[in-house]
């Protein structure tokens, strides 16, 4: 240790000035490793805010999932840019569960390229959602929507789409649910309450995860 | 249908399963901030982020490329990255004629550099199209990163990863949440390294 650190001394004094990069290199891995522990302590505490808050609704959603997929319901999942990724996460943990579970009928409204380019391009993206929902969306459906925002146009137009449709709806937003928290026709909303939207994020995969795994819960119940 | 009571409990049971594995993403801190560095330097050298993996890692694919893309946080810069499973027709093409083994491989062949970064994600570990891919991207001279779970699994050994962060869980829906975390932390903290020039040098790297 003694000897490591009168060479590294030695070696200061023959290149200083790449000793002073490599103190900064490692102030700047200090200050990374910090921000990680800092980062992972807030979405335990956030998850654990959004546990409280949303508790009773988020098996009371699962019972009406459930109760929708019994009767032949089919579930519709979108959302924009990283949202649409999760969407397509959640449709596909229903399809094609990896560990064995039951699969259910689900489809990501994001997934064909070519339906998504051809409304945008022809009508709009305001309506890239709804018009599919128009199209095949049926009574007993199931529609989710995630955004972090809960601003998202063309999230709004395709809730009001499917209630109208007499569909569940299912509404995952951030920050203060924004308008999507003004929609009288979300039947089921859950807001993760964060300035991070990388946090909410985050616990947004753990709203739709549980609510996979309750729906599995309640119609196991219900054989 | 499950009693209300009933269900409240299961909610709570989910997400206490979430806690311990997040403190063992923070327990990995050094490791996190050693690639972080590592990728801010093959982007300072103009290499771009590709990023692979199946199923539901497959949409982690896409999300962390659009992360990079276009940031979120407004100052960010823009970079270059991409997912190889966006594109269907390539994907379905490749594993009708060679099989799903060969999908990233395949891919990276043809679209990497070796300032590139390689970034294979992996529930368990054990997706051989993922492994084969690190390899592929090693031995091309790109910087490899896998993100796993369960154990570690066969990629976690394999020699051809430089960086391995492994989210301890069974669950596979529970390492999704941690890779989620994960890579929202890395694109996050690669610009840090941007803010200290000094330590892209590569007297630094080496």
């Amino acid at each position: 240790m003694t000897r490591d650190a009168e060479g590294t001394e030695a070696m200061e004094s023959l290149y200083p000035f790449l000793y002073s990069r490599q103190t900064d290199l490692a102030a700047v891995l200090d200050q990374v490793r910090q921000s990680t522990m800092d980062k992972a302590r807030e979405i335990t505490a956030l998850r654990a805010t959004v546990l409280q808050q949303d508790r009773t609704r988020l098996a009371e959603c699962a019972d009406a999932m459930a109760a929708a997929f019994a009767t032949g319901g089919r579930l519709l999942a979108f959302g924009n840019g990283g949202s649409s990724t999760d969407s397509q996460d959640m449709a596909s943990l229903f399809l094609s569960p990896s560990s064995g579970e039951r699969p259910l009928p689900a489809f990501g409204l994001t997934n064909d390229i070519a339906v998504v380019t051809a409304l945008c391009n022809d009508i709009g993206f305001d309506v890239v959602f709804a018009r599919q929902i128009e199209a095949w969306g049926q009574r007993g459906d199931i529609a989710v929507g995630l955004s972090t925002s809960g601003n998202s146009a063309n999230l709004l137009r395709a809730f009001d789409a499917a209630h109208e449709r007499g569909m569940v709806t299912v509404g995952i937003a951030g920050y203060d649910g924004g308008k999507m928290a003004e929609l009288d026709s979300i039947d089921y909303l859950f807001v993760v309450p964060s300035p991070s939207v990388h946090r909410i994020q985050e616990a947004q995969t753990t709203v739709y995860h549980a609510l996979w795994e309750l729906t599995h819960a309640t119609l196991a119940a219900a054989r | 249908m499950a009693s209300p009571a009933s269900g409240s409990e299961l909610v709570d049971a989910v997400f206490g399963r979430r806690a311990e594995p997040v403190q063992d993403l923070a327990d990995q801190a050094d490791t996190v901030a050693r690639t972080c560095h590592a990728m801010a330097l093959r982007f300072h050298q103009g290499g771009k982020l590709i990023v692979f993996g199946n199923g539901g890692a497959s949409t982690d694919a896409q999300h962390v490329a659009v992360e990079f893309v276009h940031p979120v946080i407004v100052g960010k810069r823009a970079l270059a990255a991409v997912s190889l499973t966006a594109d269907v027709a390539t994907l379905t093409g490749v594993a009708n004629r060679l099989g799903l083994s060969e999908v990233f491989v395949h891919q990276l062949r043809f679209l990497s550099v070796p300032a590139d970064i390689a970034l294979g994600i992996s529930a368990d570990g054990e997706c051989e199209n993922v492994l084969s891919g690190l390899r592929c991207a090693r031995e091309r001279g790109l910087l490899t990163v896998a993100l796993t779970g369960g154990d570690g699994g066969r990629i976690a050994r394999d020699d051809g990863v430089d960086h391995v962060l492994v989210a301890h869980s069974d669950d596979p829906r529970v390492v999704k949440e941690v890779h989620v975390t994960t890579y929202h932390i890395l694109w996050e903290l690669v610009h840090v390294f941007f803010e200290h020039p000094g330590v892209l040098d590569e007297e630094v790297a080496s």
